[in-house]
């Protein structure tokens, strides 16, 4: 009620500051003028004004009123207050007559039913026709309701533009979170974009581990710190353990824990410390579950993205472990290899979904030899042409082998061609240089030098370094020279080193 | 761009006056170009001045780049200041 009076009281303010300076109302006057000869016009700024507020207005623009003697200034400004309150009742101009033989009108300023003031003049021609008042009232209420359209349109953009804004913040918070599906790199984002929003200093955002009702702490982000302590938190303990036993937000004056909640409360987002210092208020509540909200979607969507891909390997090791059954150690590649691949793609800078396809390619690679006669692949003599021919079949044989698996599409070209030459002397197309995928140009490397170092039917096995050499000494022939040295660069680097050992020799 | 050059430009410098008045927002290009009625291609690179001056974080995303107001007290009472010469 307080806060209608008030915004009341600035809506009126604002309406005679308008109309005060309305060149309609100014050009009215003066045309108006030209035909009833004005001594003085008022602009009343009170529904009800007092008597004292009239006099000081008349006593200041009538030229006669000064000259009156007390009695006739007392009679002129009651007929004038009679006027005025003729016209608040009725809503429709009121005319009176003045002592002095002049004469006079009062017009309302209306919105509806809602009177905000009056109009008003004292005139000489005694004759003015009612026309000439009737179209001042017309013309009047057209700048009035013209102001008041204004007035509305204002007010309408302030109460919506930060609403806007605020939506948009929303949808924009949505399409950074919705565009990872990366767990490690989605939620301490959700935590710097809490902490914007909130325009607080620390955010933690826990996940339940839902066998030990523990919350564990996922990111922490604390604009204050660089380094930050993970602390995990029993369920029903300080604000986030409570926000997620009971699965309402838990507000302090320096802390809000919101619960993320699916179907069941996930975890729990709680943020620290307003940079103003101030107590959070039941809008940040709301704010903060929408998030809240956002968040949840994003990191279910994470976890089952990721729940897919452990499938999606885990079916590729089995295929792997089922192939390898045939020549046992041929097929099941040695962890330490798939860490030479990866490392190699780092260095190369490869996006998130070709390390990812290289990861897989690393597995299969030579899945396709499963159409290789047991006799050709154990075969420890050299190859006949023929046999030698079926060998060569085997890169399109791996491809036909997953070409059902959707997922797999990309790591097609990297099977098909990391048998290809960069001199184009391999098969099955004989590409050259940069024809070969990346991929293939990696697989091509990694999987000859893994050939050399471990044990194959019809090689001796190489050392080390002896492979390195050879590796080198077929760049710019077999292995693309850049590869090559991208190779030598991760095969110098005492993690690599050291896991291959360790996986070759024990 | 220095700061100076920051100041006078008035697209810089509308860029700054919405998001000190809109401290909690983070809007893309797009939408900062809507707020204060400028071409988008301008506002990007005016937003990119903005980062690299650390008046704005950019939260960028494969998508789109999102930007918000620095949580710098000292940066927003300098801005504060400078805003109210203006």
């Amino acid at each position: 009620m307080e806060e209608e009076k008030k915004n009341n009281n600035i809506y009126q303010k604002e309406l005679f500051e308008r109309l005060k300076k309305s060149a309609g109302l100014k050009k009215e006057e003066e045309c108006i003028g030209c035909l009833i000869k004005p001594a003085a016009w008022w602009l009343i700024e009170k529904p009800n004004p007092k008597m004292q507020d009239l006099k000081q207005l008349v006593s200041c623009t009538c030229p006669h009123h000064k000259k009156f003697p007390p009695a006739k200034k007392n009679k002129c400004l009651k007929d004038i207050y009679t006027a005025i309150e003729k016209a608040g009742q009725t809503k429709a101009l009121a005319r009176f007559n003045c002592i002095e033989g002049l004469h006079g009108f009062i017009y309302p300023i209306t919105q509806g039913d809602k009177l905000y003031g009056y109009i008003g003049s004292c005139y000489k021609k005694k004759d003015a026709a009612p026309q000439i008042l009737d179209v001042f009232s017309s013309f009047t209420d057209t700048v009035v309701r013209e102001i008041q359209k204004e007035l509305e349109l204002s007010k309408l953009y302030e109460t919506i533009r930060p609403r806007a804004i605020a939506l948009s913040t929303v949808h924009t918070v949505h399409r950074l979170i919705s565009s990872t599906l990366d767990l490690s790199e989605l939620l301490p984002r959700i935590a710097r974009l809490s902490l914007q929003v909130m325009r607080a200093n620390r955010c933690s955002i826990k996940l339940v581990d839902s066998r030990h009702m523990i919350l564990l702490p996922k990111a922490t982000v604390d604009l204050r710190k660089t380094s930050v302590r993970l602390k995990k938190v029993r369920v029903g303990k300080h604000a986030p353990g409570r926000a997620f036993k009971y699965g309402r937000p838990i507000r302090g004056q320096d802390f809000l824990a919101v619960p993320l909640i699916d179907e069941d409360v996930i975890g729990v987002i709680t943020i620290y410390d307003k940079v103003d210092r101030k107590p959070f208020t039941s809008f940040d509540q709301e704010i903060m579950s929408t998030m809240a909200e956002q968040a949840v979607i994003a990191i279910k969507n994470a976890q089952l993205y990721k729940e897919q891909e452990k499938l999606m390997i885990g079916s590729i090791k089995t295929l792997a472990k089922v192939l390898d059954t045939r020549a046992p150690g041929t097929y099941v590649p040695k962890a330490s290899f798939l860490k030479v691949a990866l490392a190699m793609g780092q260095e190369i800078h490869l996006d998130a979904d070709s390390m990812k396809s290289l990861e897989y390619a690393s597995i299969l690679h030579d899945a396709g030899e499963i159409v290789v006669p047991y006799e050709v692949l154990t075969k420890p003599e050299k190859l006949t042409g023929k046999e030698y021919e079926i060998v060569k079949g085997h890169p399109e044989a791996g491809v036909e082998l997953i070409k059902h698996m959707k997922a797999l599409k990309t790591v097609a070209p990297i099977i098909l061609y990391h048998h290809e030459h960069y001199d184009g002397s391999g098969y099955p197309k004989g590409l050259k240089k940069e024809q070969i995928p990346i991929g293939a140009r990696i697989m091509a490397v990694v999987s000859a030098f893994e050939a050399m170092i471990t044990k194959r039917p019809y090689r001796n096995i190489k050392k080390i370094d002896e492979a390195i050499d050879e590796i080198k000494s077929n760049a710019g022939t077999q292995f693309d020279p850049k590869v090559v040295d991208v190779f030598l660069k991760v095969i110098k680097r005492k993690d690599v080193r050291g896991a291959l050992e360790k996986e070759i020799y024990g | 761009m220095g700061k100076v050059d920051i100041f006078e430009s008035p697209i810089h410098l509308k860029i700054i006056r919405f998001f000190h008045e809109n401290q909690a927002s983070i809007d893309t290009p797009r939408g900062v170009a809507t707020w204060i009625g400028e071409e988008r291609a301008k506002v990007s690179a005016c937003l990119e001045d903005l980062v690299k001056a650390k008046i704005l974080v950019a939260h960028r995303a494969t998508s789109t780049n999102g930007y918000s107001y620095t949580q710098n007290e000292k940066i927003i009472s300098r801005i504060d200041k400078l805003l109210n010469q203006k």
